[in-house]
């Protein structure tokens, strides 16, 4: 099994003491106050190569990074936390980059997703010309609830625009449901705020008055989900 | 007490006490060393010994002696989570054999963690990388 799958679908629940291999910390774990997120919401962000997408979820620093694990491992996801709504929301965030051909990120990556980001590059036609594909994906193995978000990448390149603002909205005013915006992640301008809108939206969706917490833990906990042939899911007619 | 046997058989007990709390939880923030991004909650990990080796924070160009060590340190002394959604704000690198280690989600600075696969309830920041607030 990918251990990708396994990380990302491991059971949020609580520890039992036999797991840690440390000595002493055993007893003082079960008195660890309870999870302090009221959501945990799984983001994924995909897209043509180059567009960007490993920038939007990280800022580049290459002077500071380990140069080995920068250069050769790389950031593979990233927990942020984001206060919205008045909601502690934990944002597990997934950037596929090396992975770019549609057929290569397992399904799994979009099973769990409540939010998908989908990038293009505002310089480039052929990353334009390749969303109807990216969406094709998307209908075949996201939830059908996942929020979307289409970004167009590199608004600091605004000089070699190909795609205009307006062929984009045209886009998606086809699809329902689908969030857009221009971003650049070199200069980190829009990208927090797509981001902040992406997860209000998925916390519209949300029943936001749950007076036991235990149900909203048990609704919202990444329990591994029964494994479903992509087949068996029936397509989305959300894209043209 | 506990605390002071956990001291001495560390490598470093400067602090030790104002930085774990008496039922053996972080007393104070975690926060990022170089840009303050918060990696974990007052009271949510607890203090926990075990010999992990980091690689070194710095560019390997850069000349710095470390325990002997000429890539990283072993350190022992972290705090441990058992779930990832514990965490405020950390990065996972991607797999280098079973390990993962943890960096900053902002600055991206690191390792300041690991995590093995193996072990899906754990998860080790070492005391030495972050700071406390």
């Amino acid at each position: 099994m990918d251990s990708r799958y396994e990380i990302q679908r491991r059971p949020g629940g609580g520890g039992s003491a036999n797991a840690s291999p440390a000595m002493g910390a055993q007893s003082r774990r079960r008195k660890m106050p309870p999870r302090p997120a009221d959501y945990k919401l799984q983001i994924i962000i995909i897209g043509s190569r180059g567009v960007g997408k490993t920038s939007l979820m990280e800022r580049f620093t290459d002077d500071t990074f380990c140069e080995a694990c920068k250069s050769t491992v790389g950031v593979d996801f990233k927990i942020k936390t984001v206060e919205l709504r008045g909601k502690k929301v934990r944002l597990q965030i997934w950037d596929t980059a090396g992975q770019e051909r549609f057929n290569s990120i397992t399904s799994a990556y979009y099973r769990g997703a409540k939010g998908i980001v989908l990038v293009y590059d505002i310089t480039k036609q052929e990353t334009f010309d390749d969303l109807p594909k990216w969406m094709k994906m998307i209908d075949k193995y996201a939830s059908e609830e996942a929020e979307l978000l289409l970004v167009g990448n590199k608004l600091d390149c605004e000089t070699d625009r190909i795609i205009s603002k307006q062929t984009a909205e045209r886009f998606v005013s086809r699809i329902s449901g689908m969030r857009f915006c221009e971003a650049s992640a070199k200069d980190n301008f829009n990208v927090e705020e797509c981001f902040l809108k992406l997860v209000d939206d998925i916390l519209a969706k949300m029943p936001l008055e749950i007076p036991n917490k235990d149900i909203s833990n048990s609704i919202l906990s990444l329990q591994p989900e029964p494994e479903v042939p992509p087949d068996l899911n029936p397509p989305r007619t959300r894209c043209c | 007490m506990e605390n002071q046997e956990q001291c001495a058989l560390s490598e470093r007990c400067v602090d030790r006490s104002s930085l774990v709390s008496e039922d053996g939880t972080n007393l104070k923030s975690v926060l990022c060393q170089r840009c303050g991004s918060k990696v974990l909650c007052p009271g949510m990990a607890a203090f926990a010994e075990k010999e992990l080796f980091l690689p070194s924070m710095r560019k390997k160009t850069t000349i710095t002696q470390s325990e002997g060590s000429m890539d990283g340190d072993t350190l022992t002394a972290h705090w441990l989570v058992d779930d990832m959604y514990t965490f405020e704000n950390v990065g996972f690198t991607k797999d280098v054999g079973r390990i993962k280690y943890l960096i900053c989600a902002d600055c991206e600075i690191g390792p300041i963690g690991w995590h093995c696969l193996d072990d899906k309830k754990s998860f080790y920041v070492a005391l030495e990388r972050v700071d406390h607030v």
